[in-house]
């Protein structure tokens, strides 16, 4: 291998830096994979919510695995500058617990552990860092989304500003004790720790490894080339989008300390001339006392998802491809920069998925084929924390994240939604449970998990469907615990494309009558009684009429769309075979171009 | 069907691959090997051609040489081009009510996070062929909702008049009380009669109602088309003359009878590509003892990645069909062999950025390289191997083809070679090294990811093109030894005369080490053992028998079992548990670096996989080709990155002595491939006609 300590300087090493950027990415890859396949939650064993990242000495994300959109793009520069500045001596076999929202983490439920890379002169090179959500992390409920909490008292759970709980590669006990006598299912926990070590020692040793094959001169000398070479995709990707400046608007659901709802604006401007784009969140309200505000490292990355979800080719994302994106952030913003003790509990999903979908719905407003319609909100009660006893394993009591299907992807300029999108943070990365195993593992029984005909955002390219769902407890009561949003603010569509269904919880009591239930809730449901949990479809990109006929044929044949919305929405006449009639389709359709008959309001997607 | 293992009489070992059909026949006293081209449309005909082409070898007319035979093994692609292709039959579903998305839904993933270009995947029934069935049974096997059969029996007539060809049925948690599937099974007889059918909890008794739905569905799809094929070869040897036993290679690399896999054809989905690892083990084991390998095989389109691990062939229960969350799985043990598009056709392309890429793009056999002279322009991997002399122009594929150096330049050149501003030579030498850190990605995700430390392994080289870069591989990787024995490039057939008659068989009983469940876990096993030993007396194997019991196990509240082979063939002790969970912590510890041996161990499957001996191929030598001695060594320039052009010594593989050592950089060529060997190298012929090449020098 070559030793030439800046790989910038001939054009050749173009060929060292491909080599070289495949084992970074290998690196990280098999850090993930360690970690989903040990790890002992259902959040890191079934929903991946969890990434592997590699960050330079001086604080700069290099490379990341391809996990969770909203773990990485912002937060482990803040997350390393942050062990930096409270930890200035750092020894091979040291490792940081780290959660705190102030500090560059994400929300306290994220458990990150940031291990430095340091050589056996002492020198350190690099810090890789796990991030996983935990099953729980010691909050006053049985929940790590505390939609309620008016401040981080309020939430209950230990904060870690970067904490050393590893030194020489052993663990520092009192800490591990603290987490124990905290955190519910203390094994559990354990568990899932024993994974981010185990994952975080592994891209420890394999970075040491090629730093000694390659020379940590010339690695050091590659990483800088892979930020040049990313910057410059990013500046390719940026031509290829529509210049100027729009203001997209949605709006979070009332919540707990928020009556009202919580509008969510974002200003982007993009400049493919000069290749920037630059986003303005600072034109919000000052932060809630309830658990939704944003951290700095979500409201920086949802920001950011938003831009990645509508550039038109991939590009990697590190801190080179960020030079050329700006976020304008403001402290005290609940999409801003969360001060202690202000609540961010849920900074992951809700409202950081409202800040995706107005930069996307902002792009939208600049050009046809660009930007993308909004994704279903997240925290259907499908989706709740779950607790309990197990009555068939002597009441060993229970506290897990159910993953069944979330869908609710959205329409955009190339594809219809993503059917298992879950949120916008998420981007259809997670597994989904199998309803085998949770009726294994928790004393329930889901009754049915289907999709919810007639409910997508319609549109040239539709919005994913609702999932209905319906599960309850078998011979025991169960405590269900969810934070939803899109229950009143449904996910709009863009360029014309309607919106998807609301979301909608319902309980249904012994007898098989059914109420409704709040968005977000602490229910307790007894033996012979189901929750019922409809998820918020993704809203649909451009006109319904201009739907390929076929796709919309394709779509009742698979139970999506019905006979009758296939007419009224989408202009399109079938036969009994469900064969579009091509005739009767254009007549229909000419009429409604000439705007002789508009679609009717989307129907609630409940029967 | 009974054979005595050492029967007289020949075997031939088919293998019939996307390019060509390879024959390694056992004469009973050698090893013979000939390649005929596939043909896609009716591969039977391709394997008549290949018997043909060996009995004109042997002077002999196709009814003598099949008359003499005793034993053919087949691996097919047919199953898997079935689904590749949408040609299986028309499917239904029938599932539980309330579930009918389960093939919709799948278990979820994507790719990428940012990509949108990529559609949601079409499910492998669609929802209009899907039937919900009254009924539900809860995880401890309970009846919570009786088998309403009137509305099934009106379900069942819906998929009657949708015309299905075939119908899978997975009814979730059949796996602990069957009686509803049995039960459907019945009611398809009576209302479907003559359309095939599969239960899941039959086929395929494991938990996750995903994975089991998806090997159930694409089993019953390929039944009519599995059965055709089966039954037109078996009916077409048998009228060119051949009177023995047609063997057929599983997914699992055991063999069945023909008739056998006609009743399960899932077990042919991989059939041919799981054949490679058996025979690597063989050669590996053979050539210096070495009980852990990685087999390479090399294609036209894809390279092949599988290993060896403590002398036994790992298995994968995530083998998909098509690119992983955009395919279907198919929910089955599979040999794990590993798959990626970096073959010799691979295309070399720069991308936004500035930095050279291969693949996935292949130019495939047509237009194919720019060097084949086809019309093909963009630069792929061949061509990069002619222009750095790995190939040279007069002596590909034996001299049966002329590869055309200027138009293998001018692709470089212009795709690669100008955007990068370097020369044509250093170009080509950049695709090769973007290739070969591809071929290791993929070795390490079959190696590293599965706690195997490629340092103590040994590379087994097979297929056409995978001596090109091997070696270099190996430098990458640290291994310390390449191995391309003599069947090399027909590997995967070479392996269906070393494999035994084998089946596997599963099933579902939940316990933990903490409260064992004695008297259920000794049920379990005894069926197991009993429906093992029923399908040793029905294979008609007079040859050794031996029965291996794995647990899938997990630590509580993992999601994800691991196969965890048990030494012992019942657990009736506490001492006996307790042995069982140290070979969980154990193989915990080796595939991920961590165990957690303080904590119970849940055990949620157990297998046993049947086997029994049939072959004595395994002592027989190839016979050569003779070639005539051509003087003294040779030399030809090749260019090394770094180095430029040095002279490498060019040898031919047929005229090495045993034990004769070419030192590298050296080119060894044999009719049916090219290996180079790199500088810090040495190539050793071994008396088993395997080329062994060691490093010489630290690297």
């Amino acid at each position: 291998m070559s030793s030439t300590p800046t790989a910038r300087e001939a054009r050749h090493d173009r060929i060292e830096l491909a080599l070289v950027a495949n084992r970074l990415r290998s690196i990280v890859r098999t850090m993930s994979n360690t970690l989903y396949r040990t790890g002992r939650s259902g959040v890191l064993n079934t929903a991946r919510d969890f990434s592997c990242a590699i960050v330079t000495a001086d604080d700069r994300l290099l490379m990341a695995a391809d996990s969770l959109p909203i773990h990485v793009l912002s937060g482990p520069d803040r997350m390393s500058a942050a062990m930096h500045e409270l930890h200035p001596e750092l020894h091979a076999g040291d490792a940081f617990l780290h959660n705190s929202p102030y500090h560059g983490n994400s929300h306290p439920a994220d458990h990150s552990l940031l291990v430095p890379v340091v050589d056996a002169d002492g020198r350190h090179h690099f810090t890789v860092l796990v991030k996983a959500h935990q099953a729980d992390c010691g909050n006053a409920l049985p929940t790590t989304y505390m939609g309620g909490a008016r401040d981080v008292y309020a939430e209950g759970a230990l904060i870690f500003p970067v904490v050393k709980i590893q030194s020489d590669y052993r663990d520092i006990a009192d800490i591990v004790r603290m987490c124990e006598l905290r955190i519910r299912v203390p094994e559990q926990w354990r568990g899932d720790y024993l994974a981010m070590v185990g994952a975080a020692r592994i891209g420890e040793r394999e970075l040491l490894a090629l730093g000694e094959e390659l020379g940590f001169e010339a690695l050091h000398g590659h990483a800088e080339a892979w930020f040049d070479y990313s910057e410059q995709r990013m500046v390719k990707a940026l031509q290829r989008m529509p210049a100027g400046s729009a203001v997209g608007r949605t709006r979070h659901d009332p919540a707990p300390g928020a009556p009202d709802g919580i509008p969510v604006n974002a200003a982007v401007t993009l400049d493919p001339t000069a290749g920037t784009a630059e986003i303005d969140l600072r034109d919000n309200d000052d932060c809630y006392p309830c658990g939704l505000n944003l951290s700095e490292a979500c409201a920086g990355t949802a920001a950011m998802i938003g831009l990645f979800n509508c550039l038109p080719d991939t590009v990697p994302t590190n801190a080179g491809s960020l030079r050329r994106v700006t976020v304008h952030l403001r402290r005290g913003c609940v999409v801003g920069i969360a001060e202690h003790p202000t609540s961010t509990s849920v900074a992951t999903t809700n409202v950081a998925d409202r800040v995706t979908a107005a930069v996307q719905l902002a792009i939208s407003e600049l050009g046809d084929d660009h930007g993308m319609a909004e994704a279903g909100g997240f925290g259907a009660s499908c989706a709740a924390v779950i607790s309990g006893r197990d009555p068939r394993a002597g009441d060993r009591p229970f506290v897990n994240q159910l993953f069944l299907v979330l869908s609710g992807g959205p329409g955009n300029p190339q594809t219809d939604g993503w059917t298992t999108f879950c949120h916008a943070g998420n981007g259809g990365m997670l597994y989904v449970d199998s309803v085998e195993v949770d009726e294994l593992n928790f004393p329930i029984l889901v009754r049915a998990q289907r999709i919810e005909p007639d409910s997508e955002g319609a549109g040239r390219l539709r919005g994913a469907p609702s999932v209905y769902a319906e599960y309850g407890p078998l011979d025991t009561e169960l405590t269900v615990i969810y934070a939803g949003d899109g229950h009143v603010n449904a996910a709009a569509g863009a360029r014309g494309g309607q919106a998807g269904a609301r979301a909608r919880q319902l309980r249904r009591d012994r007898s098989g009558e059914l109420s409704d239930l709040p968005g977000c809730g602490e229910i307790t449901l007894r033996p012979g009684e189901t929750i019922v949990s409809l998820t918020a479809a993704g809203g649909g990109y451009g006109a319904p009429m201009q739907r390929d006929a076929k796709q919309v044929a394709e779509d009742v044949r698979e139970g999506t769309v019905s006979v009758s919305r296939a007419r009224v929405t989408y202009g399109v006449v079938l036969d009994a075979d469900h064969r579009v009639q091509v005739a009767a389709t254009a007549r229909l359709r000419g009429e409604a171009e000439d705007g002789v008959r508009t679609p009717p309001e989307m129907e609630e997607a409940v029967q | 069907m009974a054979e005595q293992p050492d029967a007289p009489g020949m075997t031939f070992a088919i293998d019939a691959g996307g390019t060509f059909t390879d024959l390694v026949l056992d004469t009973g006293e050698d090893l013979r090997l000939f390649k005929a081209h596939t043909t896609p449309d009716d591969p039977v005909e391709g394997v008549l051609d290949v018997l043909a082409v060996a009995a004109s070898g042997m002077g002999m007319e196709l009814s003598e040489l099949l008359g003499r035979g005793h034993r053919l093994v087949h691996g097919t692609t047919r199953a898997i081009n079935a689904l590749v292709t949408g040609s299986t039959a028309r499917t239904g579903l029938l599932t539980t009510e309330g579930h009918p998305d389960i093939l919709v839904f799948r278990e979820g993933g994507r790719s990428e996070p940012f990509d949108f270009s990529i559609g949601y995947p079409r499910p492998l029934v669609p929802r209009a062929l899907t039937v919900e069935v009254p009924e539900r049974i809860t995880a401890e096997g309970k009846v919570f909702r009786t088998l309403d059969e009137a509305r099934l029996v009106a379900g069942i007539a819906e998929l009657r008049a949708a015309n299905v060809e075939a119908v899978g049925v997975c009814l979730l948690w059949s796996i602990v009380n069957p009686a509803h599937e049995l039960r459907v099974g019945e009611l398809l007889e009576q209302h479907l009669p003559g359309v095939p059918y599969t239960l899941s909890h039959q086929l395929n008794p494991t938990l996750r109602e995903y994975r089991r739905a998806s090997s159930t569905c694409i089993d019953a799809s390929l039944k009519p088309v599995m059965a055709a094929y089966f039954s037109s070869l078996e009916s077409r040897l048998s009228a060119a003359g051949f009177g023995g036993r047609v063997l057929i290679v599983t997914s699992s690399g055991g063999m069945l009878d023909a008739a056998d896999i006609a009743q399960a054809p899932i077990h042919s989905i991989n059939s041919g590509p799981s054949m490679a690892p058996v025979a690597g083990r063989h050669y590996a084991a053979l050539e210096g003892g070495h009980d852990t390998a990685i087999i390479a095989d090399t294609g036209g389109t894809t390279f092949d990645v599988s290993v060896v691990r403590a002398g036994r062939i790992p298995r994968s229960r995530e083998t998909w069909i098509g690119v992983p969350h955009q395919g279907h799985i198919t929910g089955f043990p599979s040999v794990d062999v590993k798959s990626v598009g970096a073959g010799g056709g691979s295309i070399a392309w720069i991308d936004d950025g500035g930095l050279p890429q291969v693949g996935p793009q292949s130019a495939a056999s047509q237009p194919g390289p720019a060097c084949y002279g086809r019309g093909g322009t963009e630069p792929t991997l061949t061509d990069a191997c002619l222009l750095v002399g790995h190939l040279a122009a007069d002596s590909f594929l034996a001299g049966a083809m002329r590869l055309d150096v200027d138009a293998a330049r001018r692709a470089v050149s212009r795709r690669i070679a100008e955007p990068l501003g370097v020369t044509v030579e250093e170009a080509a030498a950049a695709i090769v090294a973007v290739a070969t850190e591809n071929m290791v990605h993929a070795i390490e995700e079959v190696t590293v990811q599965q706690g195997i430390d490629p340092r103590d392994a040994v590379l087994v080289g097979g297929g056409g093109a995978a001596g090109l870069n091997l070696v270099a591989i190996a430098d990458r990787l640290g291994c310390p030894r390449v191995l391309i024995p003599e069947t090399g490039a027909a590997l995967s057939a070479a392996g269906g005369l070393l494999s035994d008659v084998s089946a596997g068989f599963a099933a579902t009983h939940v316990t933990a080490t903490s409260s064992f469940d004695f008297i259920g876990v000794a049920r379990a096993i005894d069926d197991l053992h009993a429906r093992c030993e029923r399908f040793a007396s029905s294979a008609g194997v007079a040859g050794e028998v031996s029965i291996e019991l794995s647990i899938e196990a997990r630590y509580p509240r993992q999601n994800w079992e691991i196969e965890v082979p048990i030494a012992v063939q019942h657990v009736t002790s506490e001492a006996g548990v307790r042995e069982l969970a140290a070979a969980f912590h154990r193989a915990h510890e080796q595939l991920f670096a961590i165990s957690d041996p303080e904590s119970e161990v849940e055990i949620i499957g157990w297998r046993a996989e049947v086997r029994a001996a049939t072959s004595r191929s395994a002592d027989r030598r190839t016979v050569r080709a003779a070639v005539a001695p051509s003087g003294g060594a040779r030399v030809r320039p090749i260019y090394i990155r770094g180095e430029g052009w040095v002279d490498a010594t060019i040898a031919d593989v047929d005229q090495l002595a045993v034990d004769a050592t070419v030192t590298g950089p050296a080119v060894i060529g044999s009719s049916f491939t090219t290996v180079v060997v790199e500088r810090g190298f040495a190539a050793r012929r071994s008396a088993a006609g395997s080329l062994v090449i060691t490093r010489t020098e630290a690297a």
